[in-house]
C-alpha cells in the first residue's frame, strides 16, 4: 500500500476553515436535531428526566384538536394568500416591465415592505385594521361600513393574508419579472402572426414559460405560510377562538406557556413534514419543464 | 424621448399612472406609523393624515417616562444594535473566509461540504427554536446576550451565498496573488471583497434585518425587560400599555428607521444582488 501523500498547505487552511463551521453546525445545529429526536419520544418537563414513552407523543399530537385546528388554519391562510399574493406579483412583474424608466423607484417602493420590521408593521395594522382605525374611518366615509376585521374568524384570517401579502408581494414580483425578462421576443412574434390575442398569449405562452419562477414563488409562499408567527401573535394573537393560531404559535404555547415540550417537539417535526410533503405535492401538479426547442 | 413618449398609448399612460399610485399606496403604512408617531394620543385616528398638532411627545414619553414603568426602551436600542452588529460583522467576516475555502481551495470533502449547506438550508430553522432553547438552557446563557448572539454567528446560507459569487471571478486574478506571495488574509480582503461588494451587501443587509427583526428567539431566550432587543420590549409593551398608540407608534418607528436607512444606502446593490440570487 502506498503511504499517502501529506496535505498541501492549501488543503490544510481550506480544511480548517470547513471545519470551523462545521463545529459550529455540531453545536447549535446537529445538537438541537438530537434533542428534537430525543424530545419526540420521551416525556419531559424542563426540569426532571426525559422518561421514554414510544409513539405516545404521536399519538396525543395526532388527537389534539387545538394542533389539528392550527394546520387547518395554514389552509384557510393558503386559500387568501395564494390568490392576493400571485395576483399581486403579477401585477408588479407586469408593472415593473411596462414602466421601463421608472422601475428602479417603483420597485424600491413594492420591496420597502419586505426588508423593514416584521415587529413594528404588524403593530401598524394591529392599529389600522382595529375598529377606529384608519382603513374602517375609510370604509365608513366612502360606503357607509365598518368592517370588525379582529372580530370574525374569516375576516381575521384574511387580514392576517392582506398584510402578508403586503409584505411579499414586491419580492415576488421581482422573482416573476426576472422570468419575465427571460422569455424571447421571437415567441410573441410567432405568435402574433398566428393571430393569437393578448388572453391566449398570456395563458399559452407567458405564463407557461414562467413556470420555474411560478413554481420558486408557490414555494416560498408554503413556506411562510406554515412558518408564521410574529403576524397573528401581534396583530390578532391567535383570535378568535384560535381561528388565526398557526403551527408556530402552538408550538411556543405548548412548549413555554402549557410546559410541554415533548409534546412541542412531536409538533415542529410534524409541521416540518406536512410542510415538505405540501410542497412535494405542489411541485408534483404543477412543475413543468420549460424547453426551448 | 420621442420614440418613448410616441410608443406609449392612452391605455398605456393610464396603466403607467395606476403602477406608480400602487406602487405608492405600498408606502401608506410607513406614512400613516411616521405621523402617528408625531400626533397626540387623542388625534391619532380622526385627523387626516398630514393634520394634526405634531409633536415629538410621544419619543419623549417612550424614551423617559416608559423606563419607570420598567421598560427601558434607551438600553433595548442599545441591545438591538450590540447584538445585531456583532452578529453581522462575524457572519460576514466567517461567511468572507469559509465561502473563498468552498469556492476556490483544494481540500478533500470539499464537494461533501458544499452538499451538506444545501441540505442545512432545506431544513426549516423554526423547527429547531425549542431544542436550541434546551441547548441554551444547558450551557446556562438564558436570559443573557449570549444567547441572542451566539446561535447566530456563522451562517450557512450566507457561505452558499458568497461562494456562488466567488466562483465566477476569473482564475486569474488568484494566479496572480499566487505569484505576489499573497497571504489568505491579503487575498479575500483585497482582491475577493472588493470584487463581490454586492453579494456582500444582500448578506450584510439580510444578517442585519434578520437579526434586529428577530422576534420569536429572543421572546423564548430573553425574560428580564431590561436585556430584552428593542423588538420585544416593544411587542410586550403594546401589549400591556395597549392604550398608549403614540408612544407604540414611536417605538415602531425607531424598529423601523435602521432598515430602511440601510435598505436605501445599499439600493443599487440590493436590485443588483437580488437578480443575481434569483438565477
Amino acid at each position: 500500500m502506498r503511504t499517502r501523500e501529506p496535505l498541501s498547505r492549501e488543503a490544510v487552511v481550506g480544511l480548517s476553515l470547513a471545519g470551523a463551521y462545521l463545529l459550529f453546525t455540531a453545536i447549535f445545529w446537529a445538537y438541537p436535531f438530537f434533542w428534537l429526536a430525543k424530545l419526540s419520544v420521551t416525556q419531559w418537563r424542563f426540569f426532571d428526566e426525559p422518561v421514554f414513552t414510544g409513539a405516545r407523543n404521536l399519538l396525543t399530537t395526532l388527537q389534539d384538536p387545538q394542533f389539528l385546528q392550527a394546520l387547518w388554519n395554514v389552509v384557510r391562510f393558503l386559500a387568501f394568500y395564494l390568490p392576493i399574493a400571485f395576483g399581486g406579483a403579477l401585477i408588479v412583474a407586469f408593472g415593473l416591465r411596462h414602466v421601463g424608466r421608472g422601475k428602479g423607484f417603483v420597485a424600491l417602493c413594492f420591496l420597502l415592505s419586505n426588508v423593514s420590521s416584521g415587529v413594528a408593521l404588524s403593530l401598524v395594522f394591529a392599529k389600522v385594521f382595529s375598529s377606529t382605525g384608519p382603513f374602517n374611518t375609510m370604509l365608513f366615509d366612502n360606503f357607509g361600513v365598518r368592517v370588525p376585521w379582529t372580530n370574525d374568524p374569516t375576516l381575521a384570517m384574511l387580514a392576517i393574508a392582506l398584510v402578508v401579502a403586503w409584505k411579499f408581494v414586491g419580492y415576488y414580483g421581482l422573482i416573476l419579472y426576472s422570468g419575465l425578462l427571460a422569455i424571447p421576443k421571437e415567441i410573441y412574434d410567432a405568435a402574433r402572426l398566428d393571430h393569437a390575442g393578448p388572453w391566449k398569449r398570456l395563458t399559452r405562452i407567458t405564463l407557461p414559460m414562467m413556470n420555474p419562477q411560478l413554481m420558486m414563488v408557490l414555494t416560498f409562499a408554503i413556506l411562510v405560510s406554515f412558518g408564521l408567527f410574529t403576524e397573528p401573535f401581534i396583530i390578532t394573537g391567535g383570535g378568535p377562538a384560535d381561528s388565526t393560531a398557526t403551527p408556530q404559535m402552538m408550538i411556543y404555547e405548548t412548549a413555554f406557556r402549557r410546559l410541554q415540550p415533548s409534546h412541542a417537539a412531536m409538533m415542529s417535526i410534524l409541521v416540518a413534514l406536512v410542510t415538505y410533503a405540501l410542497v412535494q405535492l405542489a411541485r408534483r401538479l404543477f412543475e413543468r419543464k420549460v424547453v426551448l426547442a | 424621448m420621442k420614440a418613448f413618449l410616441a410608443k406609449r398609448s392612452i391605455g398605456g399612460w393610464i396603466a403607467t399612472i395606476a403602477i406608480y399610485a400602487l406602487a405608492l399606496t405600498w408606502l401608506y403604512p410607513f406614512a400613516w406609523m411616521v405621523a402617528a408617531s408625531l400626533k397626540p394620543a387623542a388625534q391619532i385616528y380622526n385627523t387626516g393624515l398630514f393634520e394634526g398638532d405634531f409633536t415629538f411627545d410621544n419619543f419623549a414619553f417612550l424614551l423617559e417616562t416608559a423606563d419607570k414603568l420598567d421598560r427601558p426602551f434607551v438600553g433595548a436600542l442599545g441591545i438591538s444594535a450590540l447584538v445585531t452588529l456583532t452578529v453581522t460583522a462575524s457572519v460576514l467576516l466567517t461567511s468572507g473566509f469559509i465561502a473563498f475555502a468552498l469556492a476556490r481551495m483544494r481540500f478533500p470533502g470539499r464537494k461533501l461540504f458544499g452538499d451538506f449547506l444545501l441540505l442545512q438550508m432545506v431544513i426549516p430553522t423554526s423547527m429547531f427554536i425549542l431544542p436550541l432553547f434546551v441547548l441554551i438552557k444547558e450551557m446556562g446563557l438564558l436570559n443573557s446576550l449570549w444567547a441572542l448572539i451566539l446561535p447566530s454567528m456563522m451562517s450557512g446560507w450566507g457561505i452558499y451565498m458568497m461562494s456562488q459569487s466567488f466562483r465566477t471571478m476569473p482564475e486569474e486574478y488568484f494566479d496572480a496573488a499566487r505569484l505576489d506571495r499573497a497571504s489568505l488574509w491579503q487575498t479575500v480582503t483585497r482582491i475577493v471583497v472588493p470584487l463581490n461588494k454586492s453579494i456582500i451587501a444582500i448578506v450584510a443587509l439580510f444578517t442585519f434585518t434578520g437579526t434586529w427583526d428577530n422576534f420569536l428567539w429572543p421572546l423564548i431566550a430573553i425574560s428580564d425587560t431590561d436585556r430584552m432587543p428593542l423588538s420585544v420590549l416593544l411587542a410586550t409593551f403594546s401589549k400591556q400599555y395597549g392604550g398608549y398608540a403614540g408612544p407604540v407608534m414611536a417605538g415602531a418607528v425607531l424598529q423601523t428607521l435602521p432598515l430602511v436607512l440601510l435598505f436605501l444606502l445599499f439600493r443599487r446593490h440590493f436590485l443588483q444582488g437580488m437578480s443575481l440570487s434569483l438565477k
